[in-house]
């Protein structure tokens, strides 16, 4: 079959004439193979403009485009869709981003400016000839579920959140702690395995005794800190060493801890592993002016490597220091130390001051939380990443702050690493919302530009197995590789590493990249 | 003489990478036109084979743009195309070509000075060593 294409090229908001002459590059457009039709339009984001498209498309019977104009991301929304109405496959639309690679890095160089924006013109012209049409495909998630893990306050308030939308929470608590909050709790209860993809997970979950299997949606890590490992030389040398929410529940209870405090911010303050982060810092604040304001007679230090204590914060150092708490700021060569043989004295040295300090204390409180021991089995039965320092890694800091690799796996609160109960809350209810929303489209969208497996050529080597991120080729059953679709994200890591070539990425073939860069070559500017 | 316009192909990645681009642009930076960007969805995906098909086809520096390693929207992608570019160079110098042509860039998506600056860092390396062989090839 011929291709037939039309060429729009978009003034762009009256930007690309001022340096490009459009007519010849309607006349270069109009010469190329293929092309029945070239359309010059004041800007294609237009409604007005795109419906004059669309009519042209439907009466020459056009069946692919190439569009000149600004920023894919901006434009493709408006115009696939216009190109949808009209019948023309979204993969068939090639949009070339003319505005922000031509028209504005080379304001000097008109000349070549255009002989790099006809070049561009005639690589995209030739992509175009061998783009394929694909067709996206669709499920319906056969539940509503959100499987929360963990029940503490960043789950609690995931499972808020995730209800808003109309789905179903069951939260997976390890204890066998009564809690409130809404949806389902099961007690005693952790995840040991998971199948499938977001969107139609089976879980694998022991409640108890029983091993059960569970269908979800989406599912929200909020596992929290590994509250009861203290790790390090100081917790070695202080069999009595408490972390800080110990601290904070001894004092709602009523207890009075034995004086002087001394709250250092990690158990290993010398050790590699340690990461100053905002952890806690409020949270420690909020207790030592608790604890002076309870019982102004115990005198308590706050040892720390860096604090950042920001936003309101400031204001709970300013009290805290004010009511005569005292800080004691270490750099790692003067980490504070315990001699075991004396397991009541700790010996720091002041780095402003110079100076060892020696403290006589009654307790010793850890600010730092250290990562929970059960993400790892978690993050082995859901097959995401985890950190150094044994957290559950996110996505992208700023693109999807609550969000695993994984799509349908959110996650929360200090899974991710040691913070304050306000951040892990409001994380909760960033996660819960998330996946909420990604439940209440009821569908998962995959397909389109995805990788797939040439069978003959395999050799099942396993290299694009172990190189996807997102678990998408497996070994099939006739031993060969194959792509689980709902998984790929077309990113096509696999098929550039693939040894026998065998993988091939719809709408990024090698044979499409290579023309283009050819053609591209072939223009002199 | 009229001096010789150095050609230069730069796979880009959808993500991050065009996202510097086009703010690169947005901002006013101006860099040398000779740069021939291709997209690509992720730096994963470049092939040893598109890199050594651009030099034969008369490219004289190839470079590859990808997100930060540690936050590449594709987790381990940039990572798997700095492999690729390291694997390509070995191969460049086997044969004799010297391997600065070809070079791995990366780039978060607010960093506008990251793709001139490669850009430039380029166009020096082409203009430097020339047309392959010397320009027999030409």
């Amino acid at each position: 079959m011929k291709a037939k294409v039309q060429v729009v090229l978009c003034k762009c908001c009256t930007e690309m004439p001022t340096l490009l002459d459009m007519e010849r590059l309607a006349k270069v457009a109009a010469e190329s193979d293929n092309v029945l039709s070239v359309l010059t339009v004041e800007a294609v984001c237009d409604g007005k403009q795109l419906a004059e498209l669309v009519n042209d498309v439907k009466d020459k019977e056009l069946d692919r485009a190439v569009v000149l104009a600004c920023h894919k991301k901006d434009v493709s929304p408006a115009v696939l869709k216009a190109y949808r109405r009209a019948g023309v496959n979204e993969f068939m639309v090639e949009l070339v981003n003319i505005r922000e690679e031509v028209v504005l890095p080379h304001q000097d160089e008109p000349e070549r400016a255009q002989a790099k924006a006809e070049s561009k013109l005639r690589a995209a012209l030739a992509r175009a000839r061998l783009l394929a049409p694909l067709e996206k495909q669709s499920e319906i998630m056969r539940t509503r579920n959100i499987v929360v893990i963990g029940a503490g306050v960043s789950g609690q308030a995931a499972a808020r959140e995730a209800v808003k939308s109309g789905a179903h929470a069951i939260l997976l608590e390890k204890t066998g702690k009564s809690l409130k909050a809404p949806g389902v709790i099961l007690p005693n209860s952790t995840l040991v395995g998971a199948e499938g993809y977001g969107g139609n997970f089976k879980l694998k979950i022991r409640a108890g005794e029983k091993i059960e299997v569970l269908e979800a949606a989406a599912v929200v890590l909020a596992t929290g800190g590994g509250w009861t490992q203290l790790k390090g030389p100081l917790a070695k040398a202080v069999k009595d060493a408490m972390p800080l929410y110990k601290l904070y529940e001894q004092l709602q209870a009523g207890a009075v801890p034995r004086g002087p405090v001394v709250i250092v911010d990690t158990p290993d303050p010398a050790g590699k592993t340690l990461k100053v982060q905002d952890y806690a810092w409020d949270d420690t604040l909020e207790t030592a002016v608790e604890l002076k304001k309870r019982h102004p007679d115990i005198q308590i230090w706050i040892v720390f490597q860096e604090m950042r204590a920001f936003g309101l914060s400031e204001l709970a150092y300013k009290e805290a220091a004010e009511m005569g708490i005292k800080f004691i700021r270490y750099d790692k060569a003067g980490a504070p130390k315990i001699d075991p043989k004396n397991p009541t004295s700790i010996a720091v040295k002041d780095f402003s001051q110079g100076e060892l300090v020696n403290i006589d204390f009654g307790s010793l409180v850890f600010a730092s939380i250290p990562s929970n021991p059960d993400n790892e089995g978690i993050a082995e039965a859901l097959r995401i990443p985890m950190t150094a320092e044994g957290g559950v890694r996110r996505g992208s800091i700023q693109r999807w702050p609550v969000t695993t690799p994984k799509p349908g796996v959110f996650v929360c609160g200090s899974a991710l690493f040691p913070k304050s109960r306000e951040i892990a809350t409001s994380e909760g209810e960033a996660a819960g919302a998330m996946a909420g929303e990604f439940v209440k489209k009821g569908t998962i969208e995959f397909g389109g530009a995805v990788a797939e497996v040439e069978q003959e050529k395999c050799s099942a080597c396993l290299t694009c197995v172990r190189t996807c991120p997102y678990e998408a080729p497996f070994i099939g059953k006739a031993g060969k590789a194959e792509i689980r679709i709902q998984g790929c994200q077309g990113c096509g890591m696999c098929v550039g590493i693939c040894p026998s070539k065998a993988i091939e990425l719809h709408h990024y073939t090698d044979e499409q990249v290579m023309t283009e860069t050819r053609t591209l070559l072939g223009g002199d500017f | 003489m009229v001096e010789r316009k150095p050609k230069i192909v730069g796979f880009c990645c959808e993500r991050h990478g065009m996202d510097a681009v086009v703010l690169s642009a947005r901002t006013g930076k101006q860099y040398d036109a000779s740069v021939r960007l291709v997209q690509v969805p992720c730096t994963g995906r470049v092939d040893g084979i598109h890199i050594l098909q651009a030099l034969e086809d008369g490219a004289d520096a190839v470079f590859v743009l990808g997100c930060l390693e540690k936050n590449c929207y594709y987790d381990t992608g940039s990572i798997e195309g700095r492999k690729r570019v390291g694997y390509v160079k070995q191969m460049l110098s086997e044969v004799g070509i010297e391997k600065e042509r070809i070079e791995m860039f990366n780039a978060a998506s607010s960093n506008a000075w990251a793709f001139p600056e490669a850009v430039g860092k380029m166009v020096e390396v082409a203009k430097k060593l020339g047309p392959i062989g010397g320009g027999e090839r030409q």
